[in-house]
């Protein structure tokens, strides 16, 4: 198997994620989406010098890896490629904001270390809930989700077919590199001469694949609205899920709760 | 009735190079019709014309309406349409999926369209696909899960594109079962004379855009030199042993 396949399999697998069966899969998607962005929100807005308080936001991603039946482990091997670049964002910063802030012991810690962590911390915290939420629901949910919020068809048509556009883009590059590579053997990728042939052939091809597909989609009554993707209703557990969880986002907000919970202790 | 009815259609990609060329037929309710022809004929552009998938000249109709962009939506709830590349047909994750998609879309309650998937998955013995992940099926199993996704929308009518391509003879002999039993008009676009002979009562060959011979499939399926003539061969069970086993020499 390939690099390109691998990935492909990477990409279907998501898939299966979401078609398991947990308590957060049964939940409406509205309610998932609804705290995904709250959480997002919420989190980005911490200041950079507030570590302790956003500590307790790891809670809502740690909660639900477990509900979901998600091991944590899937989501840092499927975003390895992304979760360097978030911990590269903040990496300056201790070359800037030199100023001390606080002391461990004998060792000083700078205000740039301390907003690099929090960045590193908001961005994993991000990321991790945005996993949870596509590992828990299809495309198709989210799409219709953002429906019902009235997010423009053409958006949400957009969002659909790249997704399916990727798999198809990628399966198109893993059966031409197949064909390059049995009939040039021992060759390292693809030689910079067949460059230009091999990118306008791929062009040309996930076109045909991307516009036959969409036929089919339009031939069986596809207009932009996601009706098939609607059978999760918001149930009363969906919208306690969302209105507990809103509700704590907001607590762990307004109130340094780590702090709150150490000053008890000291 | 006319189930399906072309009127002086001309199509073509480039002006000098007619895909279709001023074809005129009709396809009467129930009628089970073979579309041969060699590659290039024009087999597939007629189906995707009926569908309303590519702008042409004339006049086609269906079940009694025009194809035209208002009726768009009727017209291809009329005719399902098996593509020829099962792949592009399967876009949803699962095969429950992909059969609700289209019953779902065209305004059938969640409920109705659930039992009539389970019905047609029955029908064609393919229960055990139900929850299966379509890039998981096997070339046949996606074939056959492709027709099914268009039978869980009960066409009037259906057109197939080469339905028997991919899949090995145990699943091209239940292909040929189902496609017997379905009581709706068929058209099915194919190389596969012999799935022609065993399915079909009418023939239309196509050359060039042009309807070269419309009659009873057994009278043209049998005649050696109109085949030949348009690039075409008996179909086996008809030809007796024409082929050298190399065992033999």
């Amino acid at each position: 198997m390939n690099k390109t396949e691998k990935a492909l399999r990477e990409i279907q697998a998501m898939g299966e994620l979401a078609a398991m069966d947990s308590p957060i899969h049964r939940l409406a998607p509205l309610a998932k989406l609804l705290v995904t962005v709250a959480y997002i929100f919420v989190t980005v807005s911490f200041s950079k010098y507030d570590m302790t308080g956003l500590l307790i936001m790891i809670l809502y991603p740690v909660a639900g890896y477990q509900l979901s039946l998600i091991p944590v482990y899937t989501c840092f091997y499927k975003l390895r490629i992304v979760l360097p670049l978030v911990c590269a964002v903040g990496i300056f910063n201790p070359f800037f904001d030199r100023g001390i802030v606080m002391t461990l012991g004998t060792v000083s810690i700078s205000g740039g270390v301390i907003s690099m962590l929090t960045l590193l911390m908001k961005g994993v915290f991000c990321l991790m809930a945005s996993f949870l939420l596509v590992a828990t629901t299809s495309i198709e949910e989210i799409c219709h989700a953002l429906r019902q919020l009235h997010v423009p068809k053409i958006l949400t048509s957009l969002l659909l077919l790249t997704w399916r556009y990727v798999s198809l883009l990628l399966e198109q590059v893993s059966i031409m590199t197949q064909s390059y590579h049995l009939r040039a053997p021992g060759q390292k990728g693809i030689h910079v001469s067949a460059w230009g042939s091999f990118l306008g052939q791929l062009i040309l091809r996930s076109m045909d694949r991307a516009a036959a597909l969409y036929e089919s989609m339009e031939l069986r009554g596809f207009h932009g609205d996601f009706y098939y993707a609607g059978q999760k209703k918001m149930t009363a557990a969906s919208w306690l899920y969302m209105v507990v969880w809103i509700g704590l986002f907001i607590l762990m907000r307004a109130y340094n709760l780590p702090q709150i919970l150490g000053s008890l202790f000291v | 009735m006319d189930m399906i009815c072309f009127e002086d259609v001309t199509f073509a990609y480039e002006k000098e190079n007619m895909v279709l060329d001023h074809l005129s037929f009709s396809i009467k309710e129930g009628e089970q019709v073979g579309l041969i022809g060699a590659n290039g004929a024009g087999k597939s552009t007629l189906m995707k014309a009926m569908l309303g998938l590519i702008s042409y000249e004339g006049h086609i109709y269906v079940d009694g309406q025009e194809v035209k962009p208002q009726n768009y939506a009727a017209v291809r709830k009329t005719l399902g349409y098996v593509l020829q590349d099962s792949d592009n047909q399967m876009f949803m994750p699962t095969v429950f999926e992909d059969m609700i998609f289209g019953p779902v879309n065209y305004g059938m309650s969640r409920e109705e369209a659930e039992e009539r998937v389970e019905e047609t998955l029955a029908r064609m013995g393919l229960l055990h696909l139900k929850n299966r992940h379509n890039y998981k099926l096997s070339g046949g199993e996606k074939r056959m899960a492709a027709i099914a996704t268009i039978l869980a929308m009960e066409p009037k009518g259906m057109l197939m594109d080469e339905p028997s391509t991919a899949l090995d003879p145990r699943n091209r002999r239940r292909l040929i079962e189902v496609l017997n039993e379905l009581p709706v008009t068929k058209l099915i676009a194919t190389h596969d004379l012999d799935l022609v002979l065993e399915t079909c009562d009418r023939v239309l060959l196509l050359d060039d855009g042009k309807i070269a011979a419309d009659g009873a499939a057994g009278e043209i399926l049998r005649d050696k030199e109109l085949l030949e003539r348009h690039n075409l061969e008996l179909p086996f069970c008809l030809a007796g042993v024409r082929v050298k086993l190399r065992s033999d020499t």
